[in-house]
């Protein structure tokens, strides 16, 4: 095909495409759904309203929803080339998860720390939060491909960040394991094994 | 080069409402300047494929024009997507490169080499499209029509044939991708 073809067919086709944003409508009825169905089986603590009053525990739930946020929004912003996007300054939420951390070890006895740690539901917690960012990453995931990221593997770690740190202010709701020892660490654990999963499938899939 | 950038950016807004003259007009205006980059970067290349390289960066403009945003200049934007889709053309045929393409205006634009890509050749490529894009594509690209007189020609709609259009462009684009890919 002839260039000049080409862009006569280009200027010929009215088409819009649809945005990055107007794709990422689906993302909170996703997490609607796959929040609302976790939370359906496995319930809210009873004890929530109260247990936000100590600051460590609203840090609990505050920490992975600013997370969340910012990782999506800066993955939009991700999605415009051209476009700079200070990822960099995401290092300030691991920074605090381990100021929390620390914290938490000057509040126990050292030989409680390995118990501390472990808690009584790591081995249900990292799964239940991989699987329920699972389907707003499929939502998110598919909202990208609209847009043109320069750094495919970059944008989908970062989708799959803000869906893993979503999924996880989700679950918090239920988890009523307040130590920061135990929360920093598995809740840490699963957003990064989301945020792993974006990478590869951005790899994949945000190419164009 | 002073004025080109507003240029460019008026004739991208103006595009983006609608204007396909204004829109012609930018990626007529676009194309000696990525060929020159295409052609400078990509020596090792034939005419044809660099030529071809220079097409994958126009589809990529056009299907990806909506992430332009109308408020910031157009050409960090056009710089940013000729530089991946340059580099993604050229490690698809086996040659890394570095690509710095800082300024468009470091390069000299270049006029295409006597004709490259015949019409034979726009054949061949359509030939891999399903049989409506293809034929859709060559009246409006190759025969010039409107989607009002392509639609008459093949019995469809004014707009069937605009979504019909935008589809074949975007199966064309993904067929060249896994092409080199």
């Amino acid at each position: 095909m002839r260039t000049d073809d080409l862009i006569r067919a280009l200027a010929a086709d009215k088409v819009q495409p649809a945005s990055v944003g107007s794709r990422l409508a689906l993302l909170p009825l996703a997490l609607l759904v796959a929040g609302g169905l976790l939370l359906g089986i496995i319930g809210i603590r009873p004890d929530l309203g109260a247990a936000l009053m100590a600051p460590v525990t609203a840090l609990k739930n505050l920490l992975p929803l600013a997370l969340g946020l910012v990782a999506l929004i800066l993955a939009v912003r991700l999605a415009r080339p051209g476009v700079s996007v200070p990822v960099a300054g995401l290092v300030v939420f691991p920074l605090v998860a381990a100021a929390l951390f620390a914290y938490g070890l000057t509040q126990m006895q050292m030989a409680d720390w390995g118990r501390g740690l472990m808690g009584r539901t790591a081995a249900f917690c990292v799964p239940a939060i991989v699987l329920t960012a699972l389907l707003p990453l499929v939502a998110a995931m598919r909202a990208m491909r609209a847009g043109a990221s320069t750094d495919p593997q970059r944008s989908g770690a970062l989708t799959g960040l803000a869906c893993g740190a979503l999924a996880t202010a989700i679950y918090a709701l239920h988890c009523n394991e307040d130590n920061p020892l135990f929360f920093v660490t598995w809740y840490g654990l699963a957003i990064l094994i989301v945020a792993g999963i974006g990478a590869i499938l951005g790899r994949r899939l945000l190419r164009w | 080069m002073t004025g080109t950038q507003d240029d460019w950016s008026v004739l991208m807004r103006a595009a983006n409402g609608g204007d396909a003259r204004a829109y012609s007009r930018l990626l007529h205006l676009v194309t000696p300047v990525l060929r020159g980059i295409v052609r400078a970067r990509g020596r090792a290349f034939s005419a044809e494929a660099q030529e071809d390289i220079v097409q994958d960066v126009l589809l990529a403009i056009h299907l990806k024009r909506h992430t332009w945003r109308e408020d910031s200049p157009v050409k960090p934007w056009l710089y940013a997507i000729a530089r991946y889709k340059v580099i993604d053309a050229f490690r698809a045929r086996g040659q890394q490169v570095q690509v710095p393409i800082e300024d468009f205006a470091d390069v000299l634009p270049a006029e295409p080499q006597a004709d490259p890509t015949e019409r034979s050749d726009a054949l061949k490529i359509l030939g891999q499209l399903d049989s409506r894009s293809a034929e859709l594509l060559k009246a409006v690209g190759l025969d010039g029509a409107d989607a009002g007189e392509t639609g008459r020609r093949l019995g469809m709609s004014e707009g069937a044939v605009r979504v019909a259009l935008h589809r074949a462009l975007k199966r064309l684009a993904e067929l060249r991708e896994r092409q080199v890919s």
